[in-house]
């Protein structure tokens, strides 16, 4: 008899239960998480903001407002050697992105559809960047151009940086080329066109928005980039990050602010383009960008 | 028909021949380059922790072993293994910030989750040092967080977070709890939100359900986090320069001063290949883990 009434009450008491601890769950634990969750984001944020609020302080201060004022990015615009740095930044981060595009694109190109030992060996190669801090690379660098008699330059700080990024492009664009069918290429050749052709004309343009995502995020990080350029910068213009670094060391100097302001809102816009510009070509945007996934 | 089905077949197969050659082009820049500038300087790099340096201080190769010798030097062995523990608690500190963080976003973000994700990415993709520049002064003595610390009787007017340990590790955790954050989200996205039904359904309370449920299937994807924050933690020099004091430095900082201030070329590349030394073991721990865990999901 037991063995028969045991489930008949379990079946008539379990779905009010069950509703019950739902809806006082749903309640009380998403409210801690959403708190932490919250205070993550506030801290995250904190630091972005105190540093573009006090970059229009009226006062030299960093911890008291006095008033609104353009002063900083006023002195920052006179300031020659900044303004060279900037281009110098510039110009390191145009010429890095091209040639780390062209190498990654034809390096993610050829991983993809190269089954022979080669094609795994260079698949570690590109991996070395990926899990090597930077500070290694920097110090290898350095070492390798002081070695090879190479006076450090703008010229080497734009070498050691298209190493470093090649690999971020051929990690973002391999997914993209895998997922390609490769009978569209077939039946591009099947037509008459050369294999070749059937690259340029095919493959390339279907990979064209990760490609320019791509240019896009690495010209950000490679503007943004600091230890890499630290280690291989000579002393003409020095890059724009090695200059903010030596002013942060001595000490408060606001127009840093300023110019770190205009540096996080051209990157936070630089990325958000990256994210979204696989959205223009009507393509599942976002971030499998940035995971290479 | 057969002979037309031949005729495919052996145009295919020259065609893969040809096809493997042109992509063996297309790999061939970007690794030789990378061979080159990346493989070759590493190597110079271990070359050169043996060598010497003659009397101006310029690097010369050799073999001596007073740069490997050097690093049993107790004030190096020091650095070292405050640099582990510091690295080793942002992992922990990251991951517990990480785990609420991304199972919020994951499981009640809704279809604001993508824009909530962006919204933690795109301020870690840019400028570190402007970002760890604006923590220094959140937390200096007169910042926002101490402040409310004091207001809420916390801390009190002596406490200092800036040059000491726990300001250097919160740099760390600042810089790179990012990289904690993405594959436990993505881990968290592919779980089977049914999953942790289930284990409330059987009376699971939250914490029960989370340890049985929610973290061993989300165990790789922390295990992936735990790396990627671990590597640029144990390299890092800026969050020791600019949150700690000279007692908090860390290994980076020693490379930093032994190529710049100090001109010791070869303690310093002995210092840097220690380091690597340090990364490797983590990195095949990790492979040796993610290996066993595949081993077990397969079986």
């Amino acid at each position: 008899m037991t063995m028969v009434k045991q489930p008949s009450v379990t079946a008539t008491a379990r779905p009010a239960a069950r509703t019950r601890t739902k809806r006082g769950r749903a309640d009380r634990r998403p409210r801690v998480l959403i708190a932490v969750t919250a205070l993550f984001f506030a801290l995250l944020y904190l630091p972005i903001a105190v540093v573009a609020l006090f970059s229009f302080n009226s006062k030299k201060s960093l911890t008291v407002f006095g008033g609104f004022s353009l002063r900083w990015y006023r002195a920052f615009v006179h300031d020659d050697v900044l303004i060279a740095s900037l281009g110098t930044s510039l110009r390191i981060s145009l010429v890095a992105m091209a040639g780390s595009v062209v190498l990654g694109v034809a390096l993610a190109l050829g991983l993809v559809r190269c089954r022979t030992r080669l094609g795994s060996l260079a698949g570690l190669i590109m991996l070395v960047p990926l899990i090597t801090p930077e500070i290694v690379t920097g110090v290898a660098s350095m070492l390798l151009f002081k070695g090879l008699g190479v006076a450090l330059s703008t010229g080497t700080v734009m070498l050691a940086e298209i190493t470093f990024s090649i690999s971020y492009v051929t990690v973002i664009l391999r997914s993209r080329v895998a997922a390609l069918n490769p009978e569209v290429e077939e039946a591009a050749m099947d037509l008459g066109a050369t294999r070749w052709q059937a690259v340029r004309l095919v493959t390339l343009p279907a990979l064209l928005p990760a490609v320019l995502a791509s240019a896009v995020l690495i010209f950000a990080l490679v503007f943004d980039d600091f230890v890499l350029a630290y280690f291989t910068t000579g002393v003409d213009p020095q890059p724009l990050s090695v200059r903010i670094y030596s002013a942060i060391r001595f000490g408060v100097q606001p127009t840093i602010n300023a110019v770190g302001t205009l540096m996080l809102a051209g990157s936070i816009g630089l990325i958000a383009l990256a994210l979204f510009i696989p959205r223009l070509f009507g393509r599942r945007g976002g971030l499998d960008i940035l995971s290479g996934e | 028909m057969a002979l037309l089905r031949h005729f495919a077949r052996a145009r295919r197969r020259g065609r893969d021949a040809t096809g493997t050659r042109m992509w063996t082009w297309f790999m061939l820049p970007g690794t030789l380059w990378m061979t080159g500038f990346l493989i070759a300087s590493l190597a110079l790099v271990a070359v050169l922790a043996v060598g010497t340096t003659d009397d101006l201080g310029n690097p010369r190769f050799g073999f001596d072993l007073a740069g490997v010798r050097a690093l049993a030097d107790p004030a190096y062995t020091e650095v070292l293994a405050r640099s582990l523990g510091y690295a080793l608690l942002t992992c922990a500190i990251c991951l517990l910030i990480a785990y609420p963080v991304a199972y919020t976003i994951a499981l009640y973000g809704g279809r604001y989750k993508n824009a909530l994700i962006a919204a933690i990415v795109v301020p870690f993709f840019a400028n570190y040092l402007v970002r760890m520049y604006g923590w220094s002064v959140v937390l200096s003595d007169d910042g926002p967080v101490l402040r409310a610390l004091r207001a809420v009787g916390l801390a009190d007017s002596g406490t200092k977070i800036l040059n000491t340990g726990v300001g250097v590790v919160a740099g760390l955790v600042y810089g790179f709890v990012v990289f904690m954050i993405i594959p436990l989200y993505a881990a968290l996205e592919r779980l089977d939100v049914s999953l942790i039904e289930a284990g409330r359904d059987l009376y699971g309370g939250p914490v029960r359900t989370f340890f049985h449920v929610t973290l061993p299937a989300t165990r790789q994807g922390a295990a992936a986090g735990l790396v990627l924050v671990f590597l640029p933690a144990m390299g890092d020099f800026v969050s020791a320069q600019l949150m700690g004091g000279p007692d908090q430095i860390m290994i980076g900082n020693l490379i930093q001063d032994k190529f710049f201030q100090g001109q010791n070329w070869p303690l310093g590349s002995a210092l840097t290949m220690l380091l690597m030394l340090v990364l490797l073991v983590g990195m095949l721990g990790y492979l040796r883990r993610t290996r066993k865990d595949e081993a077990e999901a397969r079986r």
